[in-house]
């Protein structure tokens, strides 16, 4: 799924590790992310959305509309 | 297993951890059956049997450590390792299926069964560095 996770990690100045412990996931699992290679669970994406002060739309593209 | 003590999470270790645990008396018990002959006194014995429960327990013990780390993960990790074990074990039954086949029906070497655990194992090297993604 696109997203604008990494953009708004490096505007912040943390390393995926420390995304990831904000977060409660891995550091693997930050660069799944980043990489398109995992689409996060509705919770996740709502701890992220939280996390960065944004609805979840502006941070992860809707690819279904 | 080194990379991924090093580099991945507290589950990653205590599953490393599990698997030595495991690992270390199951390839014990193989490796002193194929070099010695120190089981052949047990062979058509009851004590065959309990031979045959001490090696597969570890087996069910690292199904349980591996239960374990996806339970212990993040939903990323819990997703790639349920994937890799999947088809590492679907393509060991495959394997095992052709062979057995292959025995019955095309005069191949008769392999013992215990030997799809290695195989299994084996396939999972292969696969795992390819099956990195969730979806």
């Amino acid at each position: 799924m696109k997203n604008r996770l990494k953009l708004l990690r490096v505007e912040r100045g943390w390393t995926q590790e420390q995304l990831g412990q904000a977060l409660g996931v891995s550091r693997q699992a930050v660069n799944a992310l980043e990489t398109e290679k995992h689409d996060p669970s509705l919770d996740l994406a709502y701890r992220i959305a939280v996390l960065f002060a944004r609805p979840v739309e502006e941070i992860f593209d809707n690819p279904h509309g | 297993m080194l990379n991924v003590w090093k580099t991945g999470t507290a589950a990653h270790r205590r599953y490393v951890l599990r698997t030595f645990a495991f690992m270390v008396p199951y390839m014990l018990i193989c490796i002193s059956m194929m070099v010695t002959d120190v089981f052949d006194e047990v062979i058509g014995k009851p004590a065959g049997w309990i031979l045959a429960a001490a090696v597969s327990a570890p087996v069910i013990g690292q199904l349980w450590a591996t239960l374990s780390l996806i339970r212990e993960s993040d939903e990323f990790v819990r997703a790639v390792t349920a994937k890799q074990f999947i088809v590492s074990a679907g393509l060991a039954m495959a394997l095992a299926t052709f062979w057995g086949f292959a025995e019955t029906f095309a005069e191949a070497p008769h392999l013992p069964g215990w030997l799809v655990y290695a195989a299994f194992w084996g396939i999972m090297g292969c696969v795992a560095p390819f099956i990195r993604a969730s979806n």
